[in-house]
């Protein structure tokens, strides 16, 4: 799932597992960037933000290159950072109330109420709250995919694993010339953090690209290098803009095998290796953050549209970034499988029941009473022979 | 002389209340997700690390509410999912966890070779034979395992663990300086370790007769995590061993209202007894007995040795630990 449960310690500490990152034009503001982090996967319409965490974007100026191909993150740095307090007694009789900040680049700073979606200050709104997961899969036939090794998606018997759940959301919406300033190109760089309030500070979870660590760093059995190594907590400790060059080789040996699994998927090689072993998508994934152009107006087309144009040596036409309702599944999966212009491969999920709105917080609100999350029976049939099946 | 908790060197964690809502949700999130685990090639692998981490979540949550249900729901998860995966050690170990639980330690220990037998590293096999080893009182054979594994893995856990079995062998002044170097250890956000190494520090100095000191650490654990049962158990027991009966029997209240380990209602019984309200101490006192007797039944080697808290009949039982006077 996106960035659900996205190693040991997320799972430990699952009020700082980030489970998605959005970005994209406001589709309701021109000329306004939006960001999205959700976290606390499986949340309860209740749940609060842990008071020992800061919750950050952090935006950059980047520049296409055509070494790798990838993008490079400029030097300039546009942090918003959010914190919350312990819980306070509420309005009503029992129920308890939380309050946050968001600390814009410059220093400004907003306080607002969690759950309130009207808090707002000049060039910036802001919300923090339970809402349902936007997020869909067909997760089951996904890992039976992996577990298979071959296409096992029902395009017509889909089933989100995700309906219904809750996670908690922190959207906020920049007005990029007043609050990022001018002199920028349009694109720029977006990825999400949780950090430790305390001293010394220690990076719990970081998020650009969805599912890159879940699809493509966690299998092992691929591996030729490290094939014992659980690779995803060292990975979410690194700074996206500047890797570590003493694990860059695990995380590309490791990106290189499973990228390489999934171009097999379909029979056909797309993406030949290179000499050295390297798959040509493995140096974008490694500059793991969502590129918006900020020039364009909100599409719900845009993931991975301006890295395929990359690749493919052309002039992207959409915003970029990633939309709420953007089905990057069928994209994720299309794009590593069939190639730069292969068919559409779909898991059969297209979207929520209740999918994202097009004004301010855009997410929808949660769901009171979530479902039972039916995932192990719906692995178990989907994976399971024919025989096991029937017993 | 133990040094207090400072506010400047206090590490940061989430509120104690949002975490213990929070492990809640985890719960029933996770215990949804095992419920209809299956044994199919795929869903294997998944479904012993979710199980296990479920088990681990209810082990968690028995400790930090005093839960008794919660241990008995992990002991059976841990023995549907030996069951299910004998060849997985994760399998083994939680188990082994369970069964230490519930103070069968001869299969714990057997279960935890087994675990080994499957691969799992000797460093994990060790860390949790110790406090086994600890339990049943060898404490020399434990000390040298912890000692190991604090010196080749300096951390929380490790500096922790022998902080711990040097309080309970008594040595003070070995072990204060260990339970400091753990907490400026602490690197996480849940409070729940941090509240637990707090609590034993407590249990240190109650065992050396310093009341104030170890109402300080209680008072410490509670304050990370004011719904920290064994905290609030303990809490009550020394304020109402230095007089302060009346706070302590509101604390006891809600405990043995809400736990369902009948040692805080035998403990109100005692306090109850001790200031007069003779009648209330008796139900107290007769539903603790109740408990313990049911509990005796499912559970002989946890709650046996515990029996002559339960005496029925008697308005003032005698507690797990008496408060010094």
């Amino acid at each position: 799932m996106s960035d659900h449960f996205s190693g040991p310690r997320a799972l430990a500490e699952p009020a700082a597992d980030i489970t998605d990152v959005y970005a994209f034009p406001s589709p309701e503001r021109p000329g306004h960037l939006v960001l999205v982090m959700n976290v606390l996967p499986l949340a309860a319409a209740t749940s609060l933000f842990s008071d020992a965490l800061s919750y950050r974007f952090r935006v950059r100026p980047v520049t296409a290159v055509t070494a790798g191909p990838a993008f490079e993150a400029g030097a300039d740095e546009y942090a918003f950072t959010f914190t919350f307090t312990a819980p306070v007694q509420g309005n009503g009789s029992g129920t308890v109330a939380q309050y946050g900040t968001c600390t814009a680049p410059g220093g400004q700073q907003l306080s607002f109420l969690v759950g309130d979606e009207s808090a707002q200050a000049p060039g910036l709104r802001v919300f923090a709250g339970p809402r349902l997961d936007p997020f869909f899969i067909d997760f089951a036939r996904h890992i039976a995919t992996q577990a298979q090794e071959k296409l096992m998606f029902r395009p017509a018997e889909g089933v989100n694993a995700l309906e219904g759940q809750n996670v908690l959301s922190i959207v906020v919406e920049v007005d990029t010339a007043t609050v990022l300033g001018p002199g920028r190109g349009p694109l720029l760089g977006a990825v999400a953090e949780t950090v430790t309030r305390g001293e010394p500070s220690a990076r719990m979870e970081r998020m650009g690209r969805p599912e890159i660590k879940n699809f493509t760093l966690q299998p092992q059995k691929f591996d030729t290098v490290n094939r014992d190594l659980e690779i995803r907590d060292l990975y979410n400790a690194e700074d996206t803009f500047s890797l570590n060059p003493a694990y860059v080789g695990a995380y590309r040996a490791r990106l290189n095998a499973n990228l390489a699994f999934f171009d097999r998927l379909d029979g056909k090689i797309d993406w030949p290796l290179d000499e050295a072993g390297n798959h040509p998508l493995t140096e974008l994934w490694l500059a793991d953050f969502l590129v918006v152009d900020m020039s364009k107006p909100f599409s719900d087309d845009g993931y991975l549209e301006i890295e395929t144009a990359l690749l493919a040596g052309r002039q992207h036409t959409t915003c970029g970034g990633r939309s709420l309702n953007h089905d990057m599944v069928d994209t994720y999966y299309t794009l590593m499988v069939g190639g730069l212009g292969g068919a559409r491969i779909s898991d059969g999920v297209d979207q929520v029941t209740r999918p994202a709105t097009r004004t301010f917080p855009y997410l929808v609100s949660p769901n009171p009473n979530p479902p039972e999350l039916d995932l192990m029976a719906q692995i178990a049939a989907a994976s399971a022979p024919p025989q096991e099946t029937a017993a | 002389m133990t040094r207090l908790p400072s506010a400047d060197r206090e590490p940061v964690t989430t509120n104690g209340t949002i975490a213990v809502a929070n492990l809640h949700a985890q719960i029933a999130g996770l215990a949804a997700r095992g419920r209809h685990a299956g044994p199919g090639p795929a869903a294997a692998p998944l479904a012993v690390a979710t199980r296990a981490h479920l088990i681990d979540l209810l082990l968690l949550r028995g400790d930090v509410l005093s839960r008794i249900a919660d241990y008995e729901r992990a002991g059976e998860l841990a023995g549907e999912l030996v069951r299910d995966a004998p060849d997985d050690s994760r399998a083994w170990l939680a188990r082994a966890r369970t069964r230490a639980t519930f103070h069968r330690f001869a299969e714990a220990m057997a279960d935890l070779e087994t675990a080994g037998q499957n691969g799992l590293d000797r460093a994990t096999v060790d860390a949790e034979r110790a406090p086994i080893l600890q339990a049943v009182g060898c404490y020399w054979h434990a000390l040298v395992l912890c000692e190991d594994a604090a010196k080749r893995r300096p951390g929380f856990t490790t500096l922790g663990a022998l902080a711990v079995l040097q309080s309970e062998r008594g040595e003070v002044t070995q072990a204060e300086p260990l339970f400091d170097q753990a907490r400026r250890c602490y690197q996480d956000i849940s409070p729940f370790p941090l509240a637990s190494l707090d609590y034993r520090r407590g249990l240190m100095w109650l065992g050396q007769g310093d009341l104030p000191a170890a109402r300080s650490w209680f008072a410490a654990a509670q304050r990370r995590v004011p719904a920290y049962a064994p905290a609030l158990g303990r809490l009550a027991e020394v304020d109402a061993a230095l007089g302060n009966r009346q706070d302590a029997i509101s604390r006891l209240r809600l405990l043995a209202s809400s736990s369902d380990d009948p040692q805080y209602a035998a403990i109100l019984a005692r306090v109850l007894g001790a200031a007069g309200h003779r009648r209330e101490a008796i139900q107290w006192h007769d539903r603790a007995a109740a408990r313990h007797a049911e509990l005796v039944q499912r559970h002989p080697k946890a709650f046996t040795h515990h029996a002559a808290d339960f005496r029925p009949g008697t308005a003032e039982p005698p507690g797990r630990l008496a408060p010094a006077s």
